[in-house]
Formats: C-alpha cells, structure tokens, sequence
C-alpha cells in the first residue's frame, strides 16, 4: 500500500471512530473531508463494512475464561469495580443495533450458540457459565439478578444475606444462600443440582430448600426432589456428563448443548436411562462412538445431525 | 412526525443534501432525500435531543445501507458465477459444524489479539464497539483523557482490521 492510500486510511478509520460514537455531532467537518477527496467516501464505506462485521469475531464475553475443560482463567484480570454490574456485556443485542440508534436498557441478552460456552461476572465472587445453546438475561444495574430463559448455566454466588442472588427460570424462582448450583432449562422443564451451599425454590411458596447434593426437576410430572453427586453438578464444565437414572432425552439435550451437534433420539431410545459419566469430545464421529455404546444405544449420522437408536449393532 | 423535526430537515436540506452528494450518492442523492422525508413521515418519532445530527446520522445510514446491500449483490453474483449456488447463510442459526468450528477458531484467535493489546485498549474498545458506550463517558469511567481513549480504540480497530482482513483472505 503506498503511503497517501494508508495516509487516506487512517483518517477513514479516525471517521469511522468518530461517527461511530453516539455523541458524534460533527457532520459538518465530516463532510468536509468526504468532498477533500471522492476516494475518501469508499474508504469509509469498507471501513465501516468491517467495522460491521467484526460483532462476529469478537468474543463476547466481559472477563476472561473460555471456560472449557481445564482452563483455570489464570490468566485473568479484573475489571475495574466502577464497571462490573454495569459493564458486562450485551453481546447479543449488538447484533440488532444499528448503527448510531443505540436503544439502551437496563436488561441486556446473552447467548451462547451451540458448542459455545461463555463467562459473565456479575460482581467480585459472582460469576454465570453459560453452557452452548444457552439464553440469559442480566440487569446492568442489579448484579444480584439473572433470568435463565433456556439452555444450561453453572452459578458460583458470592451469599449476602441481606442482597440473595436471585434466578428467574420460567415462572419459578430460585434464591441462592451461598451457593454453587447448575440450572438446565429445556422447553417447559427445569432441572437444579446443588453442588455448595444451599439454593431455595420459589421463596415465597414452596419454599424448598436445597443443599448441597439435591436436586430438583419441575417438568410436566410435577416436582421431584433427588440426591446428585456434588461433582457431577455442573460436570460439562469438566468436560463429562453426569448422571444417575437419566431418561435419555434429557441426556441428548444435554449433548446437543455443550457439543453443538443436533441430536435426536428414538422414542425407544429416549425413553431408556442412564447411570454413568461420559465423556465429552470435540470430534462427534469419536464421542458418539464411545458414548452411545456406553449407553446401550447406537448412533447414526442422519443429515447434519445424529440419531441416537436402541441396539448397539452397526449402523445401518 | 415532529413538526420541529420537519422545520429542521427542511431548514437544513442543503446541507443534507451537500452531506449525501460527498458520500457519494451522486444523482441520486435528491431521491435519498425524499425517501428520508417519507421516512420521517411514516414514523411518528417523539421528541429528538439533537435533531440535526440525527437527521445527517439517518443519512449516513441510508448510504452505508446501500453501500452493503451493493457489495452483498456482487458477492451474490459471484458465488452464482462460481457455481456455488446463491445462498446466503444466516449466521445466527444452525451453522454445520466445520463453520462451527472455524468460527470457534476465528473467536480464539480474535480473543488473542484482543488480549495482546493490554487490558485498558481491550476494554475501551468493548465498551466501545460492543456497548456503544461513547467516548467521552468511557474516559470518565476510566479516569483518563480523552485523547488516551481515541489512540487505544485505534490502536484496537486497527489490529482488529487486520485481524478481519486476514480471515477473510484465508
């Protein structure tokens, strides 16, 4: 590039900066510029092209931690106090912005796509792992709130008596009391498993009290409360799936969540349970072979996507 | 429509138009300015802060719309050239999992170069780029000018550039 091109540049990309800003009220010397030079127009074009497309690279996330398998975030570093709460991100609304018409409120969405994990911090000792495939809502100025509207997310709660971290999960309210917990919701049906602390459901009805090692499912059979592993509580942020006497439906949702793979299973298939721990794996081809014997089931590939069948023969 | 937003646009059309013509529109700038107007007239806005830099703010929209509706046409035309069909995909759903997987690589590596740019450029350029944080309140959530604010977010958009380019020509 020759150096009035990248001289040009630079001061597109300045344009660029500037008019990006919602407070921008230059236009004058903006136009000014723009009739300098009838390159200077397409240069700001491209730039903004790109600037555009950039939402789909970065990662959005306000700390650090990929959060998969063994990543410790040591490599993390905090935000300034001034900004936690009311700094995090708003990573799905951006995609819906445009540009210069910022509708800002108070409650922003974060969405995971399938296979994709993502770590919010909420305030100093409170932060949300939102598994792949996962909805959630936060409020910029209540750090003490989230709403999970479907998918799966691992809650590690600072405890304040005087302030309880609450979750929203349909109708249902879950109010922590010093807690690490894992909430699953798919469709209508929400599951909870407890792994420190304790978690009350619905306060101000039920009122059920949760320790470490319960869990509680609410789905179209109603409200059971059972024992869980505490370290099979959250265990996809491991790497494996944990789980005793799980009907199989309920496990390919999980898969399908934390792999990014769509995943069906026979109504024979779906209705069979498990006891165990598998183990997640990037590569679907490798993972289903493991898995699905493990199961007692055998999986296809079936268009884009795998079907998880009774039988472990070859498939057909 | 506001009748002060109207007095406004049509006080300063103009300059609208002046605007319009540098950002390249050309003959057909007058038409872009009677679709604003329709625009304006369509939708019943209330009250504005700052009228003026909305209306030229609408305008630049209106381009850079156009400028990207072309660009997606002539990609369109190419992939049909290249025999590739004319689909476009949507990002947002149901992605096959090889894209899943480049776009989980594209995530990594612009987190790296996010990273490598320090902890204040990174952030400025979030709250910036991702929040739509203006420049003036990001310096003062930070305690620094706002000239250090301006030379961190190029600092970001242009590694961030170049970072897009490369993938692009992958």
């Amino acid at each position: 590039m020759n150096g009035a091109k990248a001289m040009m540049n630079e001061e597109a990309l300045g344009w660029v900066i500037r008019t990006r800003d919602p407070e921008f009220a230059d236009w004058e010397a903006f136009t000014a510029w723009l009739e300098a030079d009838p390159a200077h127009a397409p240069a700001y074009d491209a730039l903004m092209a790109a600037d555009a497309d950039l939402v789909r690279i970065i990662p959005a996330e306000p700390v650090v931690i990929a959060a998969p398998a063994n990543d410790a975030g040591t490599r993390g570093w905090r935000w300034p106090r001034s900004l936690i709460g009311g700094g995090a991100v708003a990573a799905a609304l951006v995609a819906t912005l445009s540009i210069g018409m910022w509708n800002r409120s108070d409650i922003y969405t974060v969405t995971t796509r399938p296979g994709e994990t993502r770590t919010v911090a909420l305030d100093e000792g409170t932060h949300i792992e939102l598994n792949g495939g996962t909805t959630m809502r936060f409020d910029r100025h209540d750090a003490r709130f989230a709403a999970l509207d479907s998918g799966e997310a691992a809650f590690t709660v600072r405890h304040d008596p005087a302030d309880p971290f609450r979750v929203t999960v349909g109708n249902a309210l879950f109010e922590d009391a010093g807690t690490v917990f894992n909430i699953v919701r798919t469709g209508t049906a929400t599951r909870i498993g407890v792994s420190e602390g304790e978690v009350i459901y619905n306060p101000k009805a039920e009122a059920i009290a949760l320790p470490a090692g319960r869990a509680l499912t609410d789905d179209e059979n109603g409200l059971r409360v059972m024992d869980i592993a505490t370290d099979a509580v959250a265990s996809w942020r491991q790497g494996r799936l944990s789980y005793a006497n799980a009907p199989v439906t309920q496990i390919s949702a999980d898969i399908a969540r934390s792999l990014g793979v769509r995943l069906t299973a026979t109504p024979g298939a779906g209705a069979m349970r498990f006891t165990g721990t598998i183990r997640l794996d990037r590569d679907p081809a490798r993972f289903f072979g493991q898995a699905a014997p493990l199961m007692g089931l055998s999986a296809v590939r079936e268009g884009d996507g795998w079907l998880l069948k009774e039988g472990d023969g070859p498939p057909r | 429509m506001a009748t002060g937003l109207s007095a406004i646009f049509l006080n300063n059309r103009p300059a609208l138009l002046r605007f319009l013509r540098a950002r390249g529109a050309g003959d057909e700038s007058e038409d872009l300015l009677q679709d604003m107007w329709m625009k304006l007239e369509e939708k019943d806005l209330g009250p504005i802060a700052d009228p003026l830099p909305y209306l030229y703010r609408m305008a630049n929209n209106l381009m850079l719309d156009r400028y990207r509706s072309a660009t997606r046409r002539e990609r369109r035309e190419q992939d049909w050239a290249e025999g590739a069909g004319g689909v476009m995909a949507d990002p947002s759903e149901d992605i096959a999992v090889d894209e899943r997987l480049v776009l989980n690589e594209r995530l990594e590596e612009a987190r790296a170069v996010l990273r490598s740019l320090g902890p204040r450029v990174e952030m400025v350029f979030r709250r910036f780029r991702l929040e739509g944080v203006g420049q003036r309140l990001i310096a003062e959530e930070l305690g620094v000018s706002l000239t250090t604010v301006e030379k961190d977010l190029q600092k970001a958009y242009r590694a961030m550039i170049a970072l897009k380019q490369k993938l692009d020509t992958e």
